[in-house]
Protein backbone atom coordinates (compact mmCIF):
# COMPACT_ATOMS: atom_id res chain seq x y z
CA UNK A 1 0.00 0.00 0.00
CA UNK A 2 1.57 3.53 -0.81
CA UNK A 3 0.02 6.39 1.24
CA UNK A 4 -0.21 10.04 0.17
CA UNK A 5 -0.60 13.29 1.64
CA UNK A 6 -1.65 16.50 -0.33
CA UNK A 7 -0.60 19.88 1.24
CA UNK A 8 -2.67 22.63 -0.57
CA UNK A 9 -4.42 25.79 0.10
CA UNK A 10 -8.16 26.18 -0.30
CA UNK A 11 -9.28 26.85 -3.39
CA UNK A 12 -6.49 25.14 -5.35
CA UNK A 13 -7.60 22.14 -6.09
CA UNK A 14 -5.48 19.61 -3.21
CA UNK A 15 -8.74 18.09 -2.30
CA UNK A 16 -9.55 17.55 -6.27
CA UNK A 17 -6.09 15.87 -7.01
CA UNK A 18 -6.63 13.32 -4.07
CA UNK A 19 -9.70 12.17 -5.46
CA UNK A 20 -8.59 12.44 -9.06
CA UNK A 21 -5.79 10.38 -8.34
CA UNK A 22 -7.69 7.69 -6.66
CA UNK A 23 -10.01 7.67 -9.58
CA UNK A 24 -6.77 7.27 -11.49
CA UNK A 25 -5.80 3.88 -9.82
CA UNK A 26 -9.08 2.40 -10.08
CA UNK A 27 -8.76 2.90 -13.66
CA UNK A 28 -5.55 0.84 -13.35
CA UNK A 29 -6.84 -1.45 -11.62
CA UNK A 30 -5.75 -0.48 -8.31
CA UNK A 31 -8.04 0.04 -5.06
CA UNK A 32 -7.81 3.74 -3.81
CA UNK A 33 -8.99 5.54 -1.08
CA UNK A 34 -9.49 9.42 -0.88
CA UNK A 35 -10.16 11.80 1.14
CA UNK A 36 -10.07 15.51 2.84
CA UNK A 37 -8.52 16.18 6.41
CA UNK A 38 -11.79 18.60 7.80
CA UNK A 39 -10.23 21.48 9.39
CA UNK A 40 -10.70 25.27 8.79
CA UNK A 41 -11.52 25.12 4.68
CA UNK A 42 -11.69 28.77 3.88
CA UNK A 43 -10.20 29.56 0.37
CA UNK A 44 -6.48 30.35 0.55
CA UNK A 45 -5.93 28.52 4.16
CA UNK A 46 -3.75 25.25 4.09
CA UNK A 47 -5.47 22.28 3.84
CA UNK A 48 -4.83 18.57 3.49
CA UNK A 49 -5.84 15.73 1.83
CA UNK A 50 -5.17 12.41 1.66
CA UNK A 51 -5.31 8.95 -1.01
CA UNK A 52 -3.73 5.56 -0.04
CA UNK A 53 -3.56 3.18 -3.66
CA UNK A 54 -3.36 -0.82 -2.77
CA UNK A 55 -4.38 -3.64 -4.61
CA UNK A 56 -6.47 -5.40 -2.56
CA UNK A 57 -9.01 -3.74 -0.62
CA UNK A 58 -7.79 -0.88 2.13
CA UNK A 59 -9.50 -1.26 5.50
CA UNK A 60 -7.55 1.47 7.51
CA UNK A 61 -9.36 4.74 7.40
CA UNK A 62 -7.88 6.64 9.63
CA UNK A 63 -5.45 10.00 8.30
CA UNK A 64 -2.27 9.44 7.06
CA UNK A 65 0.52 10.59 9.05
CA UNK A 66 3.35 8.59 8.02
CA UNK A 67 3.05 8.53 4.38
CA UNK A 68 5.50 7.46 1.52
CA UNK A 69 4.76 10.85 -0.83
CA UNK A 70 4.24 14.40 0.08
CA UNK A 71 3.09 16.32 -1.97
CA UNK A 72 3.20 20.30 -1.94
CA UNK A 73 0.77 21.92 -4.18
CA UNK A 74 2.15 26.08 -3.39
CA UNK A 75 5.66 26.49 -2.56
CA UNK A 76 4.66 29.35 0.40
CA UNK A 77 3.63 26.20 2.51
CA UNK A 78 7.16 24.99 3.48
CA UNK A 79 7.93 27.79 5.61
CA UNK A 80 4.53 27.22 8.15
CA UNK A 81 3.29 23.98 7.49
CA UNK A 82 5.31 20.81 8.74
CA UNK A 83 5.11 19.14 5.54
CA UNK A 84 7.59 16.82 5.83
CA UNK A 85 6.16 15.28 9.23
CA UNK A 86 6.28 11.46 9.30
CA UNK A 87 7.67 11.32 5.75
CA UNK A 88 9.29 8.07 5.53
CA UNK A 89 12.50 6.89 4.61
CA UNK A 90 13.01 6.19 0.82
CA UNK A 91 9.93 8.36 0.37
CA UNK A 92 9.33 11.30 -2.13
CA UNK A 93 8.65 15.13 -1.86
CA UNK A 94 7.33 16.73 -4.18
CA UNK A 95 6.82 20.26 -4.94
CA UNK A 96 5.15 22.64 -6.95
CA UNK A 97 8.14 25.39 -6.95
CA UNK A 98 10.29 27.53 -9.90
CA UNK A 99 13.47 26.03 -7.57
CA UNK A 100 15.21 23.59 -8.72
CA UNK A 101 15.00 19.92 -6.96
CA UNK A 102 18.71 20.24 -5.01
CA UNK A 103 17.50 22.97 -2.97
CA UNK A 104 14.17 21.15 -1.36
CA UNK A 105 14.62 20.53 2.34
CA UNK A 106 13.84 17.27 3.40
CA UNK A 107 14.65 14.18 5.96
CA UNK A 108 17.57 12.08 4.89
CA UNK A 109 17.08 9.53 2.66
CA UNK A 110 13.72 11.14 0.60
CA UNK A 111 13.96 11.87 -2.59
CA UNK A 112 12.71 15.62 -3.83
CA UNK A 113 10.96 16.67 -6.93
CA UNK A 114 10.14 19.75 -8.06
CA UNK A 115 7.94 20.92 -11.16
CA UNK A 116 6.50 24.59 -11.61
CA UNK A 117 3.46 23.81 -11.68
CA UNK A 118 1.92 26.94 -11.38
CA UNK A 119 3.82 28.28 -14.65
CA UNK A 120 1.54 25.33 -16.21
CA UNK A 121 -1.60 25.79 -14.93
CA UNK A 122 -1.12 29.74 -15.88
CA UNK A 123 -0.16 28.54 -19.40
CA UNK A 124 -3.30 26.54 -20.13
CA UNK A 125 -5.31 29.40 -18.50
CA UNK A 126 -6.30 26.89 -15.20
CA UNK A 127 -6.84 29.99 -12.68
CA UNK A 128 -5.41 32.95 -11.79
CA UNK A 129 -2.63 34.36 -11.12
CA UNK A 130 -3.89 35.02 -7.77
CA UNK A 131 -5.28 31.43 -7.39
CA UNK A 132 -3.86 29.19 -9.75
CA UNK A 133 -5.29 25.58 -9.92
CA UNK A 134 -2.58 23.24 -10.18
CA UNK A 135 -3.82 20.05 -9.06
CA UNK A 136 -3.74 18.35 -12.50
CA UNK A 137 -0.04 19.46 -13.30
CA UNK A 138 1.27 18.34 -9.96
CA UNK A 139 -0.61 14.73 -10.33
CA UNK A 140 1.45 14.58 -13.77
CA UNK A 141 4.25 14.93 -12.15
CA UNK A 142 3.59 12.49 -9.46
CA UNK A 143 2.45 10.38 -11.88
CA UNK A 144 6.59 10.38 -13.21
CA UNK A 145 8.63 10.62 -10.16
CA UNK A 146 6.32 8.11 -8.38
CA UNK A 147 4.79 5.62 -10.89
CA UNK A 148 1.77 4.89 -8.75
CA UNK A 149 -0.71 5.26 -11.49
CA UNK A 150 0.13 5.64 -15.14
CA UNK A 151 -0.33 8.87 -17.62
CA UNK A 152 -3.17 7.26 -19.69
CA UNK A 153 -5.29 6.96 -16.39
CA UNK A 154 -4.80 9.84 -15.21
CA UNK A 155 -5.67 11.68 -18.51
CA UNK A 156 -8.84 9.29 -18.62
CA UNK A 157 -9.78 10.53 -15.01
CA UNK A 158 -9.05 14.19 -15.75
CA UNK A 159 -10.91 13.81 -18.90
CA UNK A 160 -13.97 11.83 -16.90
CA UNK A 161 -13.99 13.75 -14.04
CA UNK A 162 -12.93 17.29 -14.03
CA UNK A 163 -16.21 19.42 -14.49
CA UNK A 164 -14.23 22.65 -15.96
CA UNK A 165 -11.75 22.58 -19.08
CA UNK A 166 -10.64 19.06 -19.17
CA UNK A 167 -8.45 19.20 -22.15
CA UNK A 168 -6.54 22.42 -20.72
CA UNK A 169 -6.30 19.84 -17.70
CA UNK A 170 -5.17 16.96 -19.49
CA UNK A 171 -2.29 19.12 -21.59
CA UNK A 172 -1.26 20.64 -17.82
CA UNK A 173 -0.90 17.23 -16.54
CA UNK A 174 1.04 15.97 -19.78
CA UNK A 175 3.64 19.23 -18.96
CA UNK A 176 3.51 18.09 -15.53
CA UNK A 177 4.87 14.69 -16.49
CA UNK A 178 7.72 15.77 -18.66
CA UNK A 179 8.43 18.98 -16.64
CA UNK A 180 9.51 17.29 -13.42
CA UNK A 181 12.52 16.77 -12.25
CA UNK A 182 13.54 14.42 -9.50
CA UNK A 183 16.45 13.90 -7.28
CA UNK A 184 17.47 11.44 -4.94
CA UNK A 185 18.12 11.68 -1.05
CA UNK A 186 21.26 11.68 -0.20
CA UNK A 187 22.52 15.36 -0.74
CA UNK A 188 19.65 17.98 0.69
CA UNK A 189 19.90 20.79 3.20
CA UNK A 190 18.61 19.84 6.39
CA UNK A 191 15.16 20.74 7.61
CA UNK A 192 14.09 23.56 9.47
CA UNK A 193 11.24 22.52 10.87
CA UNK A 194 9.06 26.21 10.60
CA UNK A 195 7.69 27.47 13.78
CA UNK A 196 4.14 25.97 13.70
CA UNK A 197 1.10 28.12 14.19
CA UNK A 198 -1.00 25.26 15.11
CA UNK A 199 -1.76 25.81 19.07
CA UNK A 200 -1.46 22.39 21.48
CA UNK A 201 -4.72 23.01 23.69
CA UNK A 202 -5.14 22.28 27.12
CA UNK A 203 -6.96 19.55 28.22
CA UNK A 204 -10.55 20.92 28.68
CA UNK A 205 -11.20 23.14 31.39
CA UNK A 206 -14.28 23.68 33.54
CA UNK A 207 -14.15 27.53 32.95
CA UNK A 208 -14.02 29.17 29.27
CA UNK A 209 -13.70 26.56 26.58
CA UNK A 210 -11.57 29.25 24.41
CA UNK A 211 -9.83 31.48 26.54
CA UNK A 212 -6.87 32.16 24.08
CA UNK A 213 -6.74 35.50 21.76
CA UNK A 214 -6.39 34.17 18.02
CA UNK A 215 -3.30 36.74 18.07
CA UNK A 216 -1.35 34.36 18.33
CA UNK A 217 -2.53 32.08 15.20
CA UNK A 218 -0.96 33.82 12.21
CA UNK A 219 -2.56 33.61 8.33
CA UNK A 220 0.08 35.07 6.69
CA UNK A 221 0.25 31.84 4.76
CA UNK A 222 -2.87 32.06 3.18
CA UNK A 223 -1.47 35.17 1.69
CA UNK A 224 -0.19 34.68 -2.26
CA UNK A 225 0.01 38.35 -2.84
CA UNK A 226 1.07 41.02 -0.38
CA UNK A 227 0.37 44.64 0.20
CA UNK A 228 3.10 47.11 0.09
CA UNK A 229 2.45 51.18 0.90
CA UNK A 230 4.35 54.05 -0.84
CA UNK A 231 4.06 56.21 2.19
CA UNK A 232 5.51 59.20 -0.30
CA UNK A 233 1.82 59.02 -1.17
CA UNK A 234 -0.46 58.23 1.88
CA UNK A 235 -2.29 60.70 2.71
CA UNK A 236 -3.30 59.10 6.05
CA UNK A 237 -6.77 59.13 5.38
CA UNK A 238 -7.43 55.57 7.33
CA UNK A 239 -9.50 53.82 4.80
CA UNK A 240 -6.93 50.79 4.20
CA UNK A 241 -7.44 50.26 8.48
CA UNK A 242 -11.48 51.12 8.28
CA UNK A 243 -11.77 48.45 5.67
CA UNK A 244 -9.57 45.71 6.66
CA UNK A 245 -11.62 42.37 7.81
CA UNK A 246 -8.39 41.51 9.05
CA UNK A 247 -7.38 44.15 11.78
CA UNK A 248 -4.34 43.92 9.98
CA UNK A 249 -3.38 47.47 9.75
CA UNK A 250 -2.46 49.83 12.85
CA UNK A 251 -0.88 52.76 12.95
CA UNK A 252 2.64 54.20 13.29
CA UNK A 253 3.71 56.81 15.94
CA UNK A 254 3.10 59.87 13.63
CA UNK A 255 -0.30 58.42 12.08
CA UNK A 256 1.11 56.33 8.99
CA UNK A 257 -1.09 53.38 8.28
CA UNK A 258 1.59 50.00 9.29
CA UNK A 259 0.90 46.37 7.93
CA UNK A 260 0.77 43.51 10.38
CA UNK A 261 1.97 40.87 7.99
CA UNK A 262 1.59 37.68 10.27
CA UNK A 263 -1.80 38.70 10.08
CA UNK A 264 -2.46 39.82 6.62
CA UNK A 265 -4.34 37.53 4.30
CA UNK A 266 -3.58 39.43 1.27
CA UNK A 267 -7.46 40.31 0.39
CA UNK A 268 -6.47 43.33 -1.81
CA UNK A 269 -9.50 45.41 0.02
CA UNK A 270 -6.94 48.33 1.10
CA UNK A 271 -5.48 48.37 -2.33
CA UNK A 272 -8.72 48.82 -4.31
CA UNK A 273 -10.12 51.31 -1.50
CA UNK A 274 -6.60 53.40 -1.24
CA UNK A 275 -7.76 56.87 -2.61
CA UNK A 276 -4.72 58.14 -4.06
CA UNK A 277 -4.07 54.46 -5.09
CA UNK A 278 -0.43 54.17 -2.54
CA UNK A 279 -0.58 50.61 -2.12
CA UNK A 280 0.34 48.24 -4.61
CA UNK A 281 -0.35 44.03 -4.22
CA UNK A 282 3.26 42.42 -5.13
CA UNK A 283 3.08 38.77 -5.33
CA UNK A 284 4.44 36.36 -2.81
CA UNK A 285 7.49 34.66 -4.48
CA UNK B 1 -3.35 61.09 11.47
CA UNK B 2 -6.66 62.23 9.89
CA UNK B 3 -9.66 62.45 12.34
CA UNK B 4 -11.10 58.64 12.94
CA UNK B 5 -14.47 58.72 11.52
CA UNK B 6 -15.22 55.16 13.58
CA UNK B 7 -14.05 54.32 17.09
CA UNK B 8 -10.50 53.20 17.77
CA UNK B 9 -11.16 50.58 19.48
CA UNK B 10 -10.76 46.88 18.23
CA UNK B 11 -12.79 44.22 19.95
CA UNK B 12 -11.70 41.45 17.08
CA UNK B 13 -8.60 40.05 17.11
CA UNK B 14 -6.30 38.79 14.57
CA UNK B 15 -5.79 35.97 13.41
CA UNK B 16 -9.41 34.36 12.85
CA UNK B 17 -10.51 32.05 10.31
CA UNK B 18 -12.22 34.04 8.05
CA UNK B 19 -11.63 34.00 4.19
CA UNK B 20 -9.48 36.95 2.76
CA UNK B 21 -12.00 39.52 2.35
CA UNK B 22 -14.63 38.44 3.86
CA UNK B 23 -17.88 40.84 4.48
CA UNK B 24 -18.81 39.54 7.81
CA UNK B 25 -15.66 39.37 9.46
CA UNK B 26 -15.59 43.23 9.14
CA UNK B 27 -19.07 43.49 9.84
CA UNK B 28 -17.98 41.63 13.61
CA UNK B 29 -15.22 44.43 13.49
CA UNK B 30 -17.17 47.22 12.81
CA UNK B 31 -20.14 46.03 15.49
CA UNK B 32 -17.98 45.56 18.05
CA UNK B 33 -16.30 49.07 17.55
CA UNK B 34 -19.42 50.62 18.10
CA UNK B 35 -20.81 48.25 21.14
CA UNK B 36 -17.62 48.24 23.39
CA UNK B 37 -16.00 45.70 25.62
CA UNK B 38 -19.16 45.06 27.78
CA UNK B 39 -21.09 42.91 25.58
CA UNK B 40 -21.68 39.27 25.53
CA UNK B 41 -22.43 37.41 22.06
CA UNK B 42 -24.08 34.29 21.25
CA UNK B 43 -22.82 32.62 17.96
CA UNK B 44 -25.34 29.71 16.48
CA UNK B 45 -23.74 27.83 14.24
CA UNK B 46 -22.35 30.19 10.99
CA UNK B 47 -19.36 30.70 9.39
CA UNK B 48 -18.93 32.71 12.64
CA UNK B 49 -18.87 30.10 14.63
CA UNK B 50 -15.54 28.99 12.17
CA UNK B 51 -14.01 32.22 12.39
CA UNK B 52 -14.01 32.85 16.22
CA UNK B 53 -13.32 29.72 17.46
CA UNK B 54 -10.96 27.48 16.44
CA UNK B 55 -10.43 25.71 19.70
CA UNK B 56 -8.79 26.36 22.39
CA UNK B 57 -8.76 30.83 20.55
CA UNK B 58 -10.94 33.19 20.37
CA UNK B 59 -11.04 35.66 17.53
CA UNK B 60 -13.52 38.06 20.07
CA UNK B 61 -12.25 40.25 23.22
CA UNK B 62 -15.87 39.70 24.36
CA UNK B 63 -17.60 36.73 25.85
CA UNK B 64 -19.35 34.84 23.15
CA UNK B 65 -21.40 31.80 24.03
CA UNK B 66 -21.54 29.13 21.15
CA UNK B 67 -25.46 27.70 20.74
CA UNK B 68 -27.04 25.85 18.43
CA UNK B 69 -28.00 26.79 14.69
CA UNK B 70 -31.78 27.22 15.51
CA UNK B 71 -31.49 28.79 19.25
CA UNK B 72 -29.91 32.41 18.56
CA UNK B 73 -33.31 34.06 19.90
CA UNK B 74 -33.82 32.00 22.70
CA UNK B 75 -30.07 32.09 23.88
CA UNK B 76 -30.26 36.17 23.95
CA UNK B 77 -33.68 35.72 26.07
CA UNK B 78 -31.81 34.14 28.38
CA UNK B 79 -28.73 35.83 28.68
CA UNK B 80 -30.65 38.96 29.50
CA UNK B 81 -32.59 36.87 32.01
CA UNK B 82 -28.85 35.67 33.61
CA UNK B 83 -27.58 39.04 33.55
CA UNK B 84 -30.38 40.40 35.03
CA UNK B 85 -30.42 37.57 38.05
CA UNK B 86 -26.87 38.44 38.33
CA UNK B 87 -27.38 41.97 38.38
CA UNK B 88 -25.33 43.12 35.52
CA UNK B 89 -26.02 46.69 34.34
CA UNK B 90 -24.96 48.21 31.21
CA UNK B 91 -24.22 45.14 29.17
CA UNK B 92 -24.92 44.74 25.24
CA UNK B 93 -26.66 41.02 24.88
CA UNK B 94 -25.85 40.10 21.41
CA UNK B 95 -27.09 37.60 19.05
CA UNK B 96 -25.24 37.37 16.10
CA UNK B 97 -26.60 35.22 13.29
CA UNK B 98 -26.33 34.36 9.37
CA UNK B 99 -29.19 34.43 7.18
CA UNK B 100 -30.16 30.44 7.62
CA UNK B 101 -29.76 30.54 10.92
CA UNK B 102 -31.98 33.80 11.50
CA UNK B 103 -34.44 33.92 8.37
CA UNK B 104 -34.66 30.24 7.80
CA UNK B 105 -33.72 28.06 10.48
CA UNK B 106 -34.13 30.15 13.67
CA UNK B 107 -36.89 32.43 12.87
CA UNK B 108 -39.46 31.23 15.52
CA UNK B 109 -36.61 31.90 18.11
CA UNK B 110 -36.00 35.45 16.52
CA UNK B 111 -39.84 35.87 16.38
CA UNK B 112 -40.05 34.73 20.43
CA UNK B 113 -37.44 36.94 21.44
CA UNK B 114 -39.11 39.69 19.52
CA UNK B 115 -42.05 39.04 20.85
CA UNK B 116 -41.04 38.48 24.48
CA UNK B 117 -39.57 42.35 23.92
CA UNK B 118 -36.08 40.66 25.41
CA UNK B 119 -33.44 43.85 25.56
CA UNK B 120 -30.66 42.27 23.09
CA UNK B 121 -29.85 43.39 20.00
CA UNK B 122 -30.23 40.18 17.24
CA UNK B 123 -27.41 40.69 14.19
CA UNK B 124 -28.51 38.64 10.95
CA UNK B 125 -25.24 38.92 8.79
CA UNK B 126 -26.45 38.22 5.18
CA UNK B 127 -24.15 36.40 2.81
CA UNK B 128 -27.33 35.28 1.11
CA UNK B 129 -26.60 31.18 1.80
CA UNK B 130 -25.68 28.58 3.99
CA UNK B 131 -21.76 29.73 3.08
CA UNK B 132 -20.21 27.65 5.98
CA UNK B 133 -21.14 24.27 4.67
CA UNK B 134 -20.99 24.94 1.07
CA UNK B 135 -23.05 27.32 -0.81
CA UNK B 136 -26.27 25.81 -0.36
CA UNK B 137 -29.25 28.31 -0.99
CA UNK B 138 -31.01 29.67 1.77
CA UNK B 139 -34.23 31.58 2.14
CA UNK B 140 -32.36 34.84 2.09
CA UNK B 141 -30.62 33.98 -1.58
CA UNK B 142 -32.45 36.25 -4.24
CA UNK B 143 -33.81 35.39 -7.00
CA UNK B 144 -31.89 34.07 -10.12
CA UNK B 145 -28.26 33.61 -8.33
CA UNK B 146 -26.41 30.55 -8.42
CA UNK B 147 -25.60 28.39 -5.40
CA UNK B 148 -24.57 24.88 -5.43
CA UNK B 149 -28.74 23.86 -4.48
CA UNK B 150 -29.73 26.11 -7.46
CA UNK B 151 -27.19 25.39 -9.79
CA UNK B 152 -27.25 26.43 -13.29
CA UNK B 153 -28.45 23.84 -15.81
CA UNK B 154 -31.35 23.28 -18.58
CA UNK B 155 -34.14 22.65 -15.81
CA UNK B 156 -33.42 25.52 -13.87
CA UNK B 157 -31.39 28.78 -13.63
CA UNK B 158 -30.35 29.88 -10.27
CA UNK B 159 -32.83 29.96 -7.26
CA UNK B 160 -36.25 30.18 -8.74
CA UNK B 161 -37.77 32.08 -5.39
CA UNK B 162 -37.51 35.70 -4.81
CA UNK B 163 -35.48 36.32 -1.14
CA UNK B 164 -37.70 36.12 1.91
CA UNK B 165 -38.16 40.02 3.14
CA UNK B 166 -36.77 39.48 6.85
CA UNK B 167 -36.94 43.18 7.72
CA UNK B 168 -40.67 42.74 7.02
CA UNK B 169 -40.96 39.99 8.82
CA UNK B 170 -39.06 41.58 12.16
CA UNK B 171 -41.18 45.42 11.65
CA UNK B 172 -44.38 43.45 11.99
CA UNK B 173 -43.05 42.27 15.25
CA UNK B 174 -42.65 46.29 16.26
CA UNK B 175 -39.55 46.24 17.60
CA UNK B 176 -37.65 49.50 19.43
CA UNK B 177 -35.18 49.71 16.79
CA UNK B 178 -34.55 47.95 13.57
CA UNK B 179 -31.88 49.06 11.03
CA UNK B 180 -30.04 47.80 7.40
CA UNK B 181 -26.47 47.95 7.84
CA UNK B 182 -23.45 48.03 5.09
CA UNK B 183 -19.91 47.84 6.04
CA UNK B 184 -19.20 49.71 2.76
CA UNK B 185 -20.08 52.33 4.64
CA UNK B 186 -18.65 52.19 8.13
CA UNK B 187 -19.76 55.80 9.34
CA UNK B 188 -23.13 54.98 9.23
CA UNK B 189 -22.95 51.46 10.27
CA UNK B 190 -21.37 53.00 13.43
CA UNK B 191 -23.77 55.48 14.15
CA UNK B 192 -26.84 52.81 14.08
CA UNK B 193 -24.77 50.34 16.32
CA UNK B 194 -24.26 53.36 19.11
CA UNK B 195 -27.91 54.48 18.74
CA UNK B 196 -29.07 51.45 19.12
CA UNK B 197 -27.18 50.16 21.89
CA UNK B 198 -27.85 53.03 24.37
CA UNK B 199 -31.49 51.99 23.75
CA UNK B 200 -33.98 49.40 25.29
CA UNK B 201 -35.85 46.79 24.52
CA UNK B 202 -35.55 44.35 21.55
CA UNK B 203 -33.77 45.87 18.39
CA UNK B 204 -32.30 44.54 14.99
CA UNK B 205 -30.38 44.55 12.49
CA UNK B 206 -29.91 43.24 8.85
CA UNK B 207 -25.89 43.40 7.84
CA UNK B 208 -24.88 42.90 4.32
CA UNK B 209 -22.04 40.87 4.11
CA UNK B 210 -20.30 40.17 0.74
CA UNK B 211 -18.77 36.88 0.74
CA UNK B 212 -16.71 36.67 -2.12
CA UNK B 213 -16.01 32.58 -2.71
CA UNK B 214 -19.75 32.12 -2.59
CA UNK B 215 -20.68 35.02 -4.88
CA UNK B 216 -17.82 34.94 -6.99
CA UNK B 217 -15.84 37.85 -6.98
CA UNK B 218 -12.50 39.23 -6.06
CA UNK B 219 -12.37 39.41 -2.89
CA UNK B 220 -10.42 42.78 -3.24
CA UNK B 221 -13.69 44.01 -4.48
CA UNK B 222 -16.23 43.64 -1.21
CA UNK B 223 -16.48 46.91 0.13
CA UNK B 224 -16.78 47.98 -4.03
CA UNK B 225 -19.45 45.23 -4.52
CA UNK B 226 -21.53 46.88 -0.82
CA UNK B 227 -21.63 50.09 -2.28
CA UNK B 228 -22.55 49.32 -5.56
CA UNK B 229 -25.74 47.24 -3.30
CA UNK B 230 -26.94 50.37 -1.60
CA UNK B 231 -26.40 52.96 -4.33
CA UNK B 232 -28.58 50.33 -6.96
CA UNK B 233 -31.31 50.22 -4.41
CA UNK B 234 -30.42 46.42 -3.84
CA UNK B 235 -29.86 46.60 -0.33
CA UNK B 236 -30.89 50.25 0.50
CA UNK B 237 -29.97 51.81 4.44
CA UNK B 238 -32.59 52.55 6.29
CA UNK B 239 -33.60 52.63 10.23
CA UNK B 240 -36.97 52.21 11.75
CA UNK B 241 -37.57 53.59 15.18
CA UNK B 242 -41.09 54.02 17.08
CA UNK B 243 -42.38 53.27 13.67
CA UNK B 244 -40.76 55.72 11.83
CA UNK B 245 -38.79 54.79 8.84
CA UNK B 246 -35.83 57.07 7.34
CA UNK B 247 -33.85 56.26 4.92
CA UNK B 248 -30.34 57.10 5.60
CA UNK B 249 -28.25 56.95 2.48
CA UNK B 250 -30.18 58.97 -0.50
CA UNK B 251 -27.64 59.38 -3.80
CA UNK B 252 -30.58 60.95 -6.04
CA UNK B 253 -29.93 58.69 -9.08
CA UNK B 254 -30.50 54.73 -8.53
CA UNK B 255 -27.60 53.04 -10.69
CA UNK B 256 -28.22 49.83 -12.58
CA UNK B 257 -28.88 46.74 -10.82
CA UNK B 258 -26.52 45.24 -13.44
CA UNK B 259 -24.07 47.23 -12.57
CA UNK B 260 -24.14 44.96 -9.41
CA UNK B 261 -25.08 41.57 -10.77
CA UNK B 262 -22.64 41.88 -13.55
CA UNK B 263 -19.80 42.30 -10.92
CA UNK B 264 -20.51 38.87 -9.50
CA UNK B 265 -20.01 35.63 -10.85
CA UNK B 266 -23.79 33.77 -9.01
CA UNK B 267 -25.47 36.15 -11.42
CA UNK B 268 -23.27 35.63 -14.73
CA UNK B 269 -25.78 33.47 -16.52
CA UNK B 270 -28.87 36.07 -16.17
CA UNK B 271 -30.51 36.80 -19.25
CA UNK B 272 -30.95 40.60 -20.03
CA UNK B 273 -35.13 39.84 -19.58
CA UNK B 274 -34.07 37.71 -16.16
CA UNK B 275 -31.95 41.83 -15.47
CA UNK B 276 -35.15 43.04 -16.15
CA UNK B 277 -37.56 41.95 -14.06
CA UNK B 278 -34.78 42.32 -10.93
CA UNK B 279 -34.46 46.02 -12.15
CA UNK B 280 -38.35 46.34 -12.05
CA UNK B 281 -38.78 44.55 -8.92
CA UNK B 282 -36.10 46.63 -7.09
CA UNK B 283 -37.56 49.75 -8.25
CA UNK B 284 -40.62 48.86 -7.21
CA UNK B 285 -38.91 48.05 -3.54
CA UNK B 286 -36.99 51.43 -3.54
CA UNK B 287 -40.55 53.22 -4.28
CA UNK B 288 -42.57 51.55 -2.18
CA UNK B 289 -39.44 52.81 1.09
CA UNK B 290 -39.70 56.02 0.03
CA UNK B 291 -43.08 56.27 0.44
CA UNK B 292 -43.38 54.68 3.86
CA UNK B 293 -40.46 57.26 4.72
CA UNK B 294 -43.38 59.50 4.32
CA UNK B 295 -45.90 58.14 5.92
CA UNK B 296 -45.91 57.35 9.78
CA UNK B 297 -46.30 53.79 9.89
CA UNK B 298 -47.79 51.77 13.00
CA UNK B 299 -45.88 53.17 16.04
CA UNK B 300 -44.07 50.44 18.32
CA UNK B 301 -45.27 50.12 21.46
Amino acid sequence: MIEIRFHGRGGQGGVVASELLAQAAFLDGKIPQSFPFFGVERRGAPVTAYSRIDDRPIALRTSITAPHVVVVLDPGLLATERVTDGLKPGGLLLVNTTHAPETLAAPGGVRRAAVDATHIALAHGLGTAMLPIVNTAVLGALARATEVVSLEALSRAVEQFVPARPEENRLAARDGYLGVRTVDGTAGPSVPLPTSPRVAGPSLPEGPMASLSSERIHTAAWRTFTPVIHLDRCTKCNFCWKFCPDDAIEFDAVGFPKLRLEYCKGCGICAAECPPKTIEMVAEV
Amino acid sequence: MAKLTIPAQELMYPGHAACPGCGPALAMRLLLKGLGPRTLVSIPACCWTVIATPYPTTALRVGVLDNAIEATGASISGMRAAADALGLKDVNIVGFAGDGGTADIGLQALSGMLERRTNAIYVMYDNEAYMNTGIQRSGATPWGAWTTTTPVSPSLRGKPEPKKDIMGIVLAHRPTYAATLNPSFPEDFDRKVEHARDLTGPRFFHVFTPCPPGWRFDSAETIALGRLATDSGVFPLYEVEEGRLRITRKTGQLKPVSDYLSAQGRFRHLTPDDVARIQAQVTEDWERLLRREREEIVRSH
